[in-house]
């Protein structure tokens, strides 16, 4: 493929679309493509769409679902593992939490390896990182040559307290390594290095699972490029292949961090400084939240639930991931009366088949789709971008079952279901704000997925937000967003010590380390050393606490070893979450992060839009509105023939190519010259 | 109301206690508070009906809050309370069975009137006394008690009963934050309930609450009525005291859309911390109730009404003041089992085992490090869970209780102790049809050079968990201190020196249905994956594996 030298490509490989979006800094345009992934081997589809876009591109960024998905289909390595004497059965044993306290038949996901491959071997290391009893590389050459024996491709490697002094585990994967070339292996400490066995076994293990074929495909999509690859991690930043072959499991949330990044795009574009993102697709609905233009990301996540919406139903995860939370609130989500008389919308969902009623495919359960048609917000003749007619008198008939039950009528029933929908949004939304001590009230929306513009508004009131964004298109702003992603990369060791104790010589070595272990990762990934910038945080809490804050410094601050700064730093925070600090306290120092950051692959501009000088006469359609007292006819809108700074005041809807906004009663809305739909509360 | 408002209220109610647990998980001290979620944050009408509980803590707790609200109410009448008042008690009769665990209740007002309570419950890091032990005769040895006092009063803090905590207790900086962290919780929950008013446009939540009860009400009464009626009865007998066994005896009586659980037959109570008062009994009893009867629906008032807890005063699950009450889960968590027990011939496809994590065996090591400073580490290490009609026992698992097990690279941090082993116990899976939940196998050892206190709460060892409907008993609980099975107290304080190894088998969960009728593909995955060896299944299952 020629290379052009100012343009990149970026990819975003989901289960059943690839999108590309193309941008060449020259010219200032913007090419995009979308078609079908090619499952079994996705690669094929991202060459053949790049080629599609026509443009010779310098460089590719490239966001997938893959990582993700084999670890849920359980199609990855087989994988041995080797732990310290004694501790064979961390993976199994989990945390010991019953998830659901009233489910006596709780099941927990099976460990990704069986106890037949978990050997052990003797060796120990203690807290401080001092070695007990030292390694017997005997005995792990054995366990090795055992382990393969029985089919193992990959080997994790994973001994107690190795996230303080990871020799033992380092000694042992070099001798694996040498010994079976053929063979992926990790340590534990290397892919996490924090404190708690079961999460860092669980982290290093879930990456050796997913190890060989993501070197495989990596390695075959690079062929085939001929151009840099750059790849999207978990936490919307962006490395280059050689850290994603060792650590391929910090591609987990590629694929959603892409969707996140779409909102930081907006965020960044407007200028706004605190926004919750909402991207209500077909199944669920994820919300994260963007605060001066950076995602929220967390230290932790958890993969291949066996309950989707169940914390603590799946294997954790310790890394840094874009925050997302997911629950079970889509279109497709379907309605039902529970044992108390109640209506309740999802978690399960009426998916693509048979889908909704309204689409006519013998799906005879109402879901919110069925619950928009019905109410006129979604029109019958099907979506702009794909018109396939929706079958309104099916949806009554499906809503009309519940709705006996409830004793209301089927618009009642579908006002209903879409009041309930909405109210599980904005609860999700402010439980998680109120565990970050924040006011839903200083945030404003970005809403996009197929069924988000037309809930938005609802969600937006219930949270007291005032003003709402849609985007053109979400496909392509995740694209933007991977274009405009800081390439960066997070290293992170556990060294817990009262902050008046600590050994700042070591603290110092321990950073020192880190930051070089992180400085040659962002060299992979093309970045000149005067471009990084370098920030330190660490996690800390009142000694005796259980959750730590993560407190951004300074290595200055670090340097003059300024303890009092710090712990201002930690109540400030502290009271800003809590409320209240606990001045005089001890403090301590749990783990010490450095993460470093450099320029985004390509510096991208606003992608203006030509404003469209189309009709400016909408159509008309019934649509109901509780405040507007029920079914009254509205105009309606077609998104791509608005004119910039035409006023649509609701009630009003404009249909666009996947989705349709509710302008309900009460907001306005008003096309930007990018191209985005603002919508507003009006006073 | 109608159903669609009625959820939508319904689920806002839930997430202002979900929200107020989170407050208090996130800023506790106590390691039993936020490792165990041993803490509870409920919402009532003004007339002292539970609307909602949060889904985070323990569900037992939920309905000892309501007694200790109706207890409060009864001393100081709602009419005397003013905003930021706030009442603390930890009177095991009143609150939640034992010292350390602290009831905080506040009103909600709204416009001047009484709106709702709100309340919680929070496991305490220390509170004074004899410590976290079961040896002490009486309530006075056990720590600080609190009748209900008011820590805050129109919205400042009550100086006089702050100084008498902080002169009473080890760690007074610790409690007094948890204290504030249930005082925060408290406060989140009653801004969010006057923003929910508001914003419904609700006068009040008494209809509200009305509603929701007899929704609950209602679907636990059907519940019960599909069982037949008559009475079913059951015996528990456990190692007891370190002198005397105890017996727990019940009889479930259905009669109807009604049950009434009598404990009249069980042992009186005795001299050391076994005791259970009746609000934890009843709790222990509606809890696993529930989890047969009507586990998916949510919990309030309504839930509680069709059932009826009774035990003779003096006995072992109703014990007299004042009785030492400290380890009383001992007792309490075996209550579930018991019930399921005598349940089994007519609820076989609903009900567990026995469980070998009921009670939790605990081991409380504390001291002091070679530097001087304090410790004290708690295992949280659980046995197995009991087998079902169609599921195995969950291996290393809590129930009726449920406590995160915390790491041992952390225990290892926090204390001087090395923890060699933690591993799930071969064979200790009770043989059933449904093998039991595995237990855990365990090795500490002491370091540095001081001795230290190892309170020991240890039960199970004579009376494991037992099988139901044709299974097999899990493994009892074995502990070896420097080879030695006995000669120390395993319910009480004992002395640990520097180099001690103890060595704990967590129980395993009783199994369910015969053996024999075990697939032999399952019998054999066990075997090579050595959770049964050779012997085993042989002899339980009857079946021959490589």
């Amino acid at each position: 493929m020629a290379a052009s030298s100012n343009s990149v490509a970026a990819v975003d490989v989901g289960g059943t679309f690839t999108d590309i979006a193309a941008w060449d800094a020259g010219t200032g345009s913007l090419r995009t493509h979308k078609l079908l992934t090619t499952t079994r081997d996705p690669s094929q589809a991202i060459v053949e769409g790049l080629r599609s876009t026509a443009v010779g591109v310098s460089a590719v960024v490239h966001g997938t679902t893959l990582v993700t998905n084999s670890l849920i289909e359980r199609r990855g390595a087989t994988v041995g593992l080797i732990t310290t004497d004694g501790y064979r059965d961390v993976l199994e044993i989990g945390n010991e939490l019953r998830y659901d306290t009233f489910d006596l038949a709780l099941r927990r996901p099976a460990p990704l390896v069986p106890r037949v491959r978990r050997s052990v071997v003797p060796e120990r290391i203690d807290a401080a990182g001092t070695e007990v009893q030292p390694l017997d590389l005997e005995a792990v050459a054995c366990a090795g040559q055992r382990l393969i024996e029985m089919g193992a491709d990959a080997i994790a490697v994973c001994f107690i307290n190795s996230f303080a002094e990871p020799s033992h585990e380092r000694a042992a994967v070099k001798q694996l390594s040498e010994a079976h070339p053929e063979v992926a292996v990790c340590g534990s400490a290397e892919v996490s290095g924090e404190v708690r066995e079961y999460e860092r076994f669980s982290t290093a293990t879930a990456n050796a699972y997913v190890q060989p074929l993501m070197s495989r495909f990596l390695d075959g999509l690079g062929r085939r490029l001929e151009v840099p690859l750059f790849l999207v991690l978990s936490d919307g930043t962006i490395a280059g292949v050689p850290e994603v072959v060792r650590h391929p499991i910090l591609m987990v949330e590629s694929g959603p961090a892409a969707g996140a990044m779409a909102v930081v795009h907006k965020a960044r574009e407007l200028g706004w400084p605190a926004v919750i993102g909402l991207d209500m697709g077909g199944t669920t609905a994820k919300i994260s939240l963007v605060h001066d233009g950076v995602a929220q990301t967390a230290h932790s996540l958890e993969v291949a639930r066996l309950d989707r919406f169940k914390k603590g139903s799946g294997l954790p995860l310790r890394l840094p991931t874009v925050e997302l939370i997911e629950i079970g609130a889509g279109g497709g989500s379907v309605a039902h009366v529970d044992q108390l008389g109640l209506l309740k919308v999802g978690p399960r969902s009426a998916g693509a088949e048979p889908g909704p009623a309204c689409y006519g495919l013998g799906g005879l359960e109402p879901t919110v789709t069925d619950a928009d048609l019905v109410l006129g917000y979604v029109s019958p003749e099907g979506l702009v971008g794909g018109r396939v007619p929706l079958d309104r008198a099916e949806a009554i008939t499906a809503l009309g079952r519940i709705g006996d039950a409830l004793g209301l009528s089927a618009e009642d029933t579908a006002a209903g279901i879409v009041d309930v929908v909405s109210t599980q949004m904005a609860t999700a939304a402010r439980i998680h704000l109120a565990e970050h001590g924040r006011d839903p009230r200083r945030y404003r929306l970005v809403a996009f997925g197929g069924a988000g513009p037309v809930h938005a508004h609802a969600v937006a009131r219930t949270l007291g937000v005032n003003e709402i964004l849609f985007p053109a298109d979400a496909g392509i702003a995740s694209a933007l967003g991977m274009l405009v992603a800081p390439r960066g990369v997070e290293r992170v060791r556990s060294y817990r010590c009262l902050l008046e104790r600590v050994d700042w010589d070591h603290a110092s070595d321990l950073l020192a380390d880190l930051e070089q272990a992180a400085r040659s990762v962002l060299r992979e990934a093309r970045v000149d050393d005067a471009d990084v910038e370098v920030r330190v945080a660490l996690d800390m809490r009142y000694a005796g606490q259980g959750h730590e804050l993560t407190i951004a410094t300074n290595r200055d601050a670090l340097a003059r070893r300024d303890e009092k700064a710090l712990r201002t730093a930690f109540e400030i925070e502290y009271r800003r979450r809590y409320g209240l600090a606990l001045g005089g306290m001890p403090i301590e120092v749990v783990s010490w992060r450095v993460n470093v950051k450099g320029p985004p692959v390509l510096e991208v501009a606003n992608a203006t839009r030509k404003p469209a000088a189309g009709a400016d006469r909408p159509k008309k359609r019934r649509a109901f509105f509780r405040d507007g007292g029920g079914f009254i006819e509205i105009p309606v809108w077609i998104r791509q023939d608005l004119r910039v700074g035409n006023v649509v005041a609701g009630p009003a809807l404009i249909e666009e190519e996947t989705t349709t906004i509710v302008v309900a009663p009460g907001w306005d809305a008003e096309l930007d010259d990018i191209g985005n739909v603002l919508m507003r509360s009006t006073p | 109301m109608d159903p669609v408002s009625l959820e939508i209220i319904w689920q806002r109610l839930t997430a202002v206690a979900d929200e107020a647990a989170t407050t208090l998980v996130r800023t506790s001290f106590s390691p039993i508070m936020r490792e165990s979620n041993d803490l509870s944050c409920v919402i009532f009408d003004t007339r002292a009906n539970a609307i909602a509980e949060d889904t985070i803590g323990i569900p037992s707790f939920n309905m000892t809050l309501g007694r200790t609200l109706r207890h409060i109410l009864r001393a100081r009448p709602a009419g005397e309370w003013r905003p930021g008042d706030v009442m603390v008690t930890n009177d095991p009769w009143i609150g939640a069975g034992h010292l350390p665990d602290a009831t905080v209740i506040a009103p909600v007002f709204h416009e001047g009137a009484l709106l709702a309570w709100v309340g919680s419950i929070g496991h305490q890091v220390d509170v004074g006394g004899s410590g976290w032990s079961a040896d002490a005769t009486e309530i006075y040895e056990e720590g600080l008690r609190l009748t209900p006092v008011l820590l805050r009063r129109g919205g400042v803090l009550n100086a006089d009963v702050i100084e008498l905590i902080r002169a009473n207790v080890r760690l007074p900086d610790r409690l007094l934050g948890d204290l504030l962290a249930q005082v925060s919780a408290g406060e989140v929950a009653s801004e969010r309930l006057v923003e929910l008013v508001e914003d419904a446009e609700l006068p009040d939540l008494e209809a509200v609450s009305d509603q929701m009860s007899s929704l609950t009400e209602r679907s636990m009464r059907a519940a019960i009525t599909k069982i037949p009626d008559g009475t079913y009865r059951a015996t528990l007998d456990l190692d007891g005291t370190d002198t005397e066994e105890i017996r727990v005896q019940v009889s479930v009586n259905v009669a109807g859309d009604a049950l009434h659980v009598d404990y009249a037959g069980s042992s009186p109570q005795v001299r050391q911390g076994l005791n259970c008062v009746i609000n934890y009994t009843e709790a222990y009893t509606c809890y696993p109730l529930k989890c047969v009867l009507d586990p998916t629906t949510p919990r309030n008032e309504g839930s509680y009404r069709p059932i009826r807890v009774t035990a003779p005063e003096g006995s072992i699950v109703n014990p007299r003041f004042p009785a030492a009450v400290n380890a009383r889960h001992l007792v309490g968590h075996c209550l579930g089992g018991l019930v399921y027990q005598a349940l089994a011939p007519v609820m076989p496809d609903r009900v567990i085992a026995e469980s070998g994590s009921a009670p939790t065996m605990r081991a409380v090591i504390s001291g002091q490090r070679d530097d001087g400073s304090r410790f004290s580490t708690i295992l949280f290490i659980n046995g197995g869970m009991g087998a079902g009609a169609d599921h195995d026992g969950l291996s290393a698992t809590c129930f009726p209780s449920n406590v995160i097990s915390g790491s041992m690279e952390m225990v290892e941090s926090l204390a001087p102790l090395r923890m060699w082993r933690k591993e799930l116990a071969v064979d200790s899976g009770g043989p059933g049809r449904f093998r039991g939940g595995l237990g855990q196998v365990v090795e500490v050892e002491l370091l540095g050079s001081q001795e230290c206190t190892l309170s020991f709460f240890v039960e199970r060892r004579s009376h494991p968990a037992r099988g139901v409907l044709g299974g097999l008993d899990g493994s009892p609980a074995v502990v070896e201190w420097n080879g030695r099975h006995d000669g120390y107290r395993f319910k009480g304080r004992n002395r640990m020196r520097p180099g001690d190894r103890l060595v704990l088998r967590y129980p395993g969960g009783g199994g369910y249905g015969d053996p024999r009728e075990r697939p032999v593909q399952l019998v054999r995955a066990d075997a090579h994956a050595g959770f049964v060896s050779a012997a085993v299944a042989r002899e339980s299952y009857g079946r021959v594996v490589e």
